[in-house]
């Protein structure tokens, strides 16, 4: 296992066009488990083909293990690559699927078996080494995948959406499975996902890339809890942050204009707000606190629409356009049409610059 | 493939077209000779290759023949028909392979596109026979009928994908809309499938135009297409040609520039059905 | 507005059974969300009572009518598809406008301008009448299915998955908008859906599907609170409520008290469960427990159960833990994301005995589950 850097690293398609990757910067450790993250078109799974070398480098270098693989060939690079689509082959036994690879590299057999009984068990598919793919689950065949990736003992493996194809239930067991075997063999990982939730659990670090451009790589729970900018912000986080446009009026509070929204600026609001009289103003629902009862610093509202999901109650409070969402434990006292006070707390709020969408911060 | 490798780049490019230019020399030659020919006098024929006086007196020649003009005519009609046919028929059958499941499916779509494998002279004693029989030789109706073998496989097997990829939601929701299956069927399937409908009526018209041993066998002398009275020019005592090179321009002249006009049709309704999503 | 019966309705394609002697009433004006996974049944429902599909056997009847030899355009039934099915060869417009120029209609265009251009500005897309279907987005595109379907003021209305082609964030966001537009959708409206989020917060009542049977018909809460059957207990809530294996045992008098994941620690069930219990002589029980209701408890806490960390996910306002229990099982707990938790720590954790959901071992059915919970945090 290694560790793999992005030094620059450009994709471009056609010159007229802009580039699909412009100049990535990113260092992985050994080890590590790093999630390419990002909606359709962001520029992840064309990282992921470069690295694997399946797409050519416009500019830039790919270094894996301290040797620059730009114009290695696939197989030279030391990768493992699980496809989207399982892509095992249908006539052979889960057995032969392992060690398929290492029979074309003319490995000695008796390195193949050993090698064999060892995925096998670190992926928990002893039991399933004479059966063919048609015999098997989805999650399953998901495991003999990254197995089959794993087999040549790479220095990164390559995980394209592997949990895409599943439904929903398994899903989140085959999440778990993986966040297990991550953390026990410990091989470095990069896995390209536009599933938040996904990148959020299983990796130590999260790339953000949004239009071929890296927005922020840090820590699950520092992109969620401090996002470089409103794209982050938006994207990262189940119900989504609440985001939406305000003034800074001549008393001192944000407001939403024509409607009710009237939010008092502290100390610590003031501070990142500086001269702007306009700013973009985020807070997640369970950053919201409802009451029935009004207070210097809360914000006046009517319940527009409640649901209640099981342990969860979200509350909507609509403001002009703008529909506020917030979540609460569950409970029953809210109901639509019922006036309402909402309370924020400075930690729970972003301000994001309504040019270039920055979060500023003090 | 990136093209920014260097080297490869200019001279990789120059090869190419090279290639290209001789391939496209190979597949015009026999249409270029054919223009030349046609405009060559008799005298020149057999003296001179590229150098020569061009002249319209083969042209003439040939529209003086008898029933020349009248073989075209027929051609038109004959091919006309055949597609009308073939579209009344076809696409109906179409939709049904495309949209529904019943048994022999598959086998009745691949019977269909199995007129296209046989050779014509393979068949064409029997069929004679039988169209003695029928009192069918020398007719258009003759034509037209075994026209379809030729015309029908083609529209079934492009129609078919495109019935295919409409989402049979669509149906329904013209149905819930208010409209009789009729009308959905007519207001809405068939301008879903009007490239597929362009394309396969065009080809079919210019197979059938350019179809030959049918013609030749079951048209007999009174019911003779373009195709067949160009032979005529062969058959004389001296071979004219210059005769038979102009006939065969004027034969297939309607054919190119049919196929030319509709390039961008012909793409696009025989590739659209076929790429899935 | 309209009710809607139905009686033992069945549907086979070729060998296989899509629904199975469904039965069920819809109330007039009532939002039923229906609720299953792929190859429930649900859409072959929607497509029967459309009259797009029809039955092998069994009634339908709409607003008291049966209304089996009907044909679509007669039923006055309007659908949305999982697909939409837009007219490709319209504009925005002309789709909307495409119902009410029928034959069942035959609006005068005046009319038709009227209708179209006020449901269009219900559902915010009034400044995209003249686009073409290929110019739209995917939320654009929804948008005119269910304008299509509104301007045509249906006695039943019927959707079909109509968010389940969105991205999270904006199913999110209609999710809550449909909720609002209730009162102008104004009749009875039947919605399929395999996210439970969307049958709990729309439904007045939710119909569970699966395999083509109908297994509960109730409202959110008792779906939630109360389901029918573990069966049904897996599909609500995210992550997947826990089934544990239990032990009654007599706790003197008439109490009784649980025993779970081979931990010699009783719980004591409410007197109402136990009652329950008593009545019905059940011996071999299985339990529910929700990931939300499993607490870490402090070290040293007699009460609590043994464990090791299996997985941790951080999921950035809470967090999934997967905790391994003394026998094995995996129990999953969801817990505030704040806390960071290591791989293979020992912990322990609580369940209150109040927030069980108690099913039958054999049967697999609901049994019990305390009424004694407290609403407020």
């Amino acid at each position: 296992m290694a560790e793999l850097l992005y030094r620059k690293l450009v994709k471009q398609y056609r010159p007229d066009l802009p580039p699909a990757l412009d100049r990535l910067d990113l260092k992985i450790r050994d080890g590590e488990f790093i999630a390419l993250l990002g909606p359709s078109g962001c520029g992840k799974s064309t990282t992921l083909r470069m690295t694997a070398g399946l797409e050519s480098v416009s500019d830039g270098q790919i270094v894996i293990g301290g040797k620059v693989v730009n114009n290695t060939h696939p197989k030279d690079r030391g990768i493992g690559l699980a496809f989207e689509n399982y892509a095992l082959y249908p006539p052979l036994t889960v057995r032969d699927n392992l060690a398929f690879n290492l029979r074309a590299h003319r490995v000695k057999q008796t390195e193949i078996d050993k090698r064999v009984a060892e995925i096998a068990k670190y992926l928990h598919v002893e039991e399933l080494l004479d059966l063919k793919p048609a015999a098997l689950s989805s999650g399953q065949k998901q495991r003999v995948n990254i197995g089959r990736a794993l087999i040549r003992r790479p220095a990164v493996l390559l995980l394209d959406e592997p949990l895409s194809h599943l439904d929903a239930a398994l899903r989140v067991k085959m999440r778990t499975e993986i966040k297990r075997l991550h953390t026990e063999q410990r091989f470095t990982t990069i896995m390209v996902t536009h599933d938040q939730l996904e990148a959020m659990a299983l990796a130590d670090r999260i790339a953000v890339l949004n239009d071929g451009k890296l927005q922020q790589f840090d820590t699950p729970l520092q992109v969620f809890n401090h996002p470089a900018n409103e794209f982050v912000a938006g994207f990262l986080g189940e119900p989504p942050m609440n985001i939406f446009a305000v003034n800074a009026d001549s008393n001192r509070r944000l407001v939403v204009p024509g409607t009710d929204f009237a939010l008092p600026v502290t100390n610590y609001v003031g501070r990142l707000l500086g001269h702007r009289t306009s700013v973009r103003l985020g807070v997640r629902p369970w950053g919201i606190r409802v009451s029935h009862t009004p207070s210097e610093i809360s914000v006046p509202g009517t319940v527009s629409v409640v649901e209640n999901l099981g342990d969860e109650t979200r509350v909507g409070v609509r403001y002009g356009d703008m529909l506020l969402m917030a979540s609460t434990v569950m409970t029953r006292i809210y109901k639509p049409g019922l006036k309402v006070h909402l309370t924020f707390e400075d930690e729970d709020l972003n301000l994001f610059d309504q040019n270039t969408g920055e979060r500023l911060t003090a | 493939m990136d093209s920014n490798k260097g080297i490869f780049g200019l001279f990789g490019s120059i090869l190419r077209n090279f290639v290209l230019f001789l391939y496209a020399l190979f597949v015009l030659f026999p249409l270029i000779w054919m223009v030349i020919l046609s405009l060559k006098p008799d005298e020149h024929m057999v003296t001179t290759t590229f150098i020569f006086s061009p002249t319209l007196e083969n042209f003439r020649a040939v529209f003086g023949q008898e029933g020349f003009l009248r073989s075209l005519w027929n051609n038109l009609v004959v091919s006309s028909l055949a597609v009308g046919l073939s579209l009344v028929v076809g696409v109906p059958a179409a939709y049904a392979l495309g949209r529904y499941q019943f048994k022999g499916r598959e086998e009745i779509a691949f019977t269909f596109l199995s007129f296209r494998f046989v050779p014509e002279i393979l068949i064409i004693i029997p069929l004679y026979l039988i169209y003695q029989k029928l009192g069918l030789i020398e007719s258009v109706s003759g034509l037209v009928w075994v026209y379809q073998l030729i015309s029908l496989p083609l529209l079934i097997w492009i129609l078919r994908g495109f019935f295919e990829d409409i989402s049979p939601d669509i149906e329904g929701a013209a149905q819930l809309d208010g409209y009789s299956w009729w009308q959905v069927f007519f207001k809405i399937l068939l301008p879903m499938v009007k490239p597929g409908i362009v394309a396969a009526t065009l080809l079919g018209f210019i197979l059938c135009w350019n179809s030959f041993t049918f013609a030749l066998q079951l048209g007999g002398a009174s019911m003779q297409t373009s195709t067949v009275s160009t032979t005529r020019f062969l058959a004389s005592d001296t071979v004219h040609y210059g005769w038979v090179a102009a006939a065969a321009l004027l034969s297939s002249l309607p054919g190119v520039i049919l196929a030319l006009l509709i390039q961008k049709h012909l793409v696009r309704g025989l590739s659209f059905g076929a790429v899935k999503g | 507005m309209a009710s809607v019966e139905l009686q033992g309705l069945t549907k086979y394609y070729n060998k296989r059974r899509a629904l199975e002697n469904l039965s069920l009433d819809i109330h007039d004006n009532e939002f039923l969300a229906v609720f299953g996974p792929a190859g429930a049944g649900k859409t072959t429902m929607l497509s029967l009572i459309a009259g797009i599909a029809t039955p092998n056997s069994g009634t339908i009847k709409i607003g008291g009518r049966e209304i089996g030899g009907l044909a679509p355009a007669d039923r006055n039934v309007a659908m949305v598809f999982e697909s939409y099915a837009l007219y490709s060869q319209f504009n925005v417009y002309d789709n909307m406008a495409f119902p009410l120029r029928s034959p069942k209609f035959k609006l005068p265009e005046d009319k038709i301008k009227e209708r179209v251009t006020h449901h269009a500005k219900v559902m915010r897309i009034d400044h995209l009448l003249e686009r073409p279907i290929q110019a739209l987005s995917n939320g654009q595109r929804q948008r005119t299915a269910l304008g299509r379907a509104l301007v045509r003021n249906p006695d039943l209305f019927l959707l079909d998955e109509p968010l389940s082609h969105l991205s999270a964030n904006l199913r999110h966001s209609m999710r809550v908008e449909l909720k609002e537009m209730r009162t102008q959708l104004g009749t009875t409206t039947i919605y399929a859906t395999h996210d439970y989020r969307e049958a709990m917060s729309l439904g007045d009542r939710v119909a569970m599907l699966n395999g083509g049977h109908l297994l509960q018909l109730a409202s959110p809460d008792d779906v939630y609170f109360r389901p029918a059957s573990i069966d049904v207990a897996k599909f609500f809530g995210d992550p997947e409520v826990n089934i544990l294996d239990a032990k009654l045992k007599s706790s003197g008098g008439s109490k009784l008290s649980l025993h779970m994941l081979e931990e010699n620690i009783p719980l004591p069930l409410p007197p109402d469960v136990v009652q329950v219990l008593n009545e019905k002589h059940t011996s071999k029980i299985q339990v529910g427990v929700r990931p939300p209701d499993v607490r870490i408890a402090r070290e040293g806490d007699k009460q609590a159960f043994h464990a090791t960390i299996y997985s941790f996910e951080p999921l950035g306002t809470r967090s999934i833990l997967t905790l391994k229990a003394v026998d094995g099982s995996l129990v999953r707990a969801l817990v505030d994301g704040h806390q960071t938790f290591e791989m293979d720590r020992r912990t322990q954790f609580r369940i209150d005995p109040h927030l069980l959901i108690i099913f039958d071992a054999e049967s697999q059915r609901f049994l019990a589950r305390s009424a004694e919970f407290s609403e407020e945090p």
